[in-house]
């Protein structure tokens, strides 16, 4: 659905995206991540084709009315109702089937329907804005932060809407929060300073870019354990996390399934425990841009 | 919903409308009275200065319009940029223009709705203001060339609608609201300068502001106008195309 190919975007001086390969298929669900200033909003923008890039080739398979966009904080026009904005969305999409009533209910605005955009809080401006985006059926939709101004039941109710439209439609979204990307997407994209680092299927980010790391609980004391792997040249790391427990960080996940259970019971340790930690997105992305 | 129905719902709603009729009616009402009671008001407010007395020939119907095209065609037209500007300017909030954008590929589809209907709210005003100065000169001073009001009319309403093509293809580079009300307030000061040199003035959009105000004393006729209205009505054109065509090229 969208393939770029060494996709630049400048400013002056300044590069907010940087040679981007980027690959979204059709009926995917794409989680983009990155801090701040990564570039993330200036590649939908390029994407959607409010921006120009400086450079690079950008193909998208979707004509521009087929294509619908959320940006971060979405606003209206103050006087419209909520209801009217939403019939507005409708009638400027190429859709001819009416989902206005479906839309509000979905994005929970229908109390709010009613009354004047003007006295909205940023939540209820946000779920005006994913129902104006998905009313229209489009194919493509690049949602920029869609979940940013929620409280955790809004957020779990928009990432629903968003789940729902797997194979239905395909979605480009961005996003800080690393467990929304978790939760709804196949595939992800890691930027940091305009650079993609990462890109690919979820699974391949947690297995792929990560450490192996292992938990191991021990009677106390563990500080004799923790000082004996530490020794070891294949042992990257290793943290105390509590009084029977610590973190190992092993080079390889082979070192230390060939080695680790025998480098403990070296060390006198009393092993409770012994089990890969379960990597969260959240490390492999800190990893991945050095933070 | 609309482009246009959410133009008219932007006029109605904020309460433009009120802004450009209030103005100008107000302006329709103040002006004849100002005219035939000049010398009342100025000796009310002192009208000797240091012994000498200032007086006034007795007014004559035209001096009515006259005194309404001189305050409409300055407050008048500069409440005409700033309800222009707020609806003109549509990617003055980036994220309002998104809205649109996304949704409308061809920006002439965005654009023509809010600029037609600003400058028919804006004639409507004038027109209203400019009848109801008619009637007031008629009752207090005396009868004007129906004419003559008319083509004055006419003139005055292609002059704003120049201006609501003018801060349209402003809004284009300005992208402020703001920015737009006051570039487009500098050029539409600037044209009159320019236009001192009458050669240069007869040809000049700014030239037709001031003809509801001539056509009645008899100091010009209606032909005097057409070589600005021409004129005029290609800036129009060229200004929408280039407002256009800069609305094209901004990135969001």
């Amino acid at each position: 659905m969208i393939r770029t190919t060494a996709l630049t975007k400048r400013y002056g001086a300044g590069v907010a995206v940087d040679g981007v390969d980027l690959q979204v298929d059709e009926g995917s669900i794409y989680g983009l991540v990155g801090p701040n200033g990564a570039g993330k909003t200036t590649l939908l923008g390029l994407v959607s084709g409010l921006r120009r890039p400086t450079s690079g080739s950008l193909h998208v398979e979707a004509r521009l009315e087929e294509i619908a966009v959320l940006p971060d904080t979405p606003k209206f026009d103050p006087w419209l109702t909520g209801r009217e904005v939403v019939v507005l969305a409708q009638s400027l999409s190429q859709s001819k089937a009416d989902r206005v009533d479906e839309v509000i209910h979905d994005a929970g605005i229908e109390h709010a329907a009613g009354r004047a955009v003007g006295g909205y809080s940023r939540g209820m401006l946000q779920r005006l804005g994913v129902a104006c985006t998905v009313v229209g059926s489009p194919r493509l939709l690049l949602l920029d932060e869609p979940a940013s101004a929620l409280d955790p039941l809004g957020r779990r109710e928009v990432l629903d809407l968003v789940a729902r439209l797997r194979g239905v439609a395909t979605v480009l979204f961005s996003s800080h929060i690393l467990s929304d990307v978790q939760q709804v997407c196949d595939t992800v994209g890691v930027m940091d300073k305009g650079k993609m680092l990462f890109q690919g299927p979820l699974e391949g980010l947690l297995v792929g870019s990560a450490l192996p790391r292992y938990v191991v609980r021990c009677r106390p004391p563990i500080e004799p354990v923790v000082a004996a792997l530490a020794a070891e040249d294949w042992v990257q790391l290793v943290e105390q996390t509590s009084p029977d427990e610590a973190s190992v960080t092993v080079r390889s996940l082979t070192d230390a399934e060939s080695r680790l259970a025998g480098a403990l019971a070296a060390a006198g340790a009393r092993v409770i425990s012994l089990g890969p930690e379960a990597v969260s997105l959240e490390r492999a992305f800190l990893e991945l841009t050095g933070q | 919903m609309s482009l246009w129905r959410l133009e008219w719902l932007r006029l109605v709603r904020t309460r433009r409308w009120i802004a450009l009729v209030g103005v100008y009616v107000f302006f329709g009402l103040l002006g004849p009275v100002t005219a035939r009671y000049l010398s009342e008001i100025l000796s009310f407010a002192g009208g000797e200065l240091q012994g000498a007395t200032i007086e006034f020939p007795p007014p004559v119907p035209a001096d009515g319009m006259a005194q309404y095209v001189s305050n409409v065609m300055q407050i008048g037209t500069l409440v005409t940029v700033v309800v222009a500007a707020g609806s003109v300017a549509f990617d003055a909030l980036p994220e309002m223009g998104i809205f649109l954008r996304t949704r409308v590929p061809q920006v002439l589809r965005i654009l023509i709705p809010r600029m037609v209907v600003t400058a028919v709210a804006v004639v409507v005003a004038f027109v209203l203001g400019s009848l109801a100065a008619w009637y007031e000169t008629w009752a207090l001073i005396g009868t004007l060339d129906a004419r003559a009001v008319v083509a004055g009319v006419a003139y005055g309403s292609l002059f704003l609608v120049f201006v609501v093509a003018l801060v349209a293809a402003v809004a284009g580079r300005a992208g402020s609201v703001l920015g737009t009300v006051m570039v487009s307030i500098l050029i539409l000061l600037v044209m009159p300068v320019i236009g001192i040199a009458d050669a240069v003035g007869r040809w000049l959009p700014s030239y037709l502001a001031g003809a509801l105000g001539a056509l009645p004393s008899g100091a010009a006729r209606p032909a005097d106008y057409l070589g600005a209205a021409s004129v005029t009505m290609a800036a129009i054109a060229g200004l929408t195309w280039l407002a256009v065509a800069l609305a094209r090229r901004r990135e969001l």
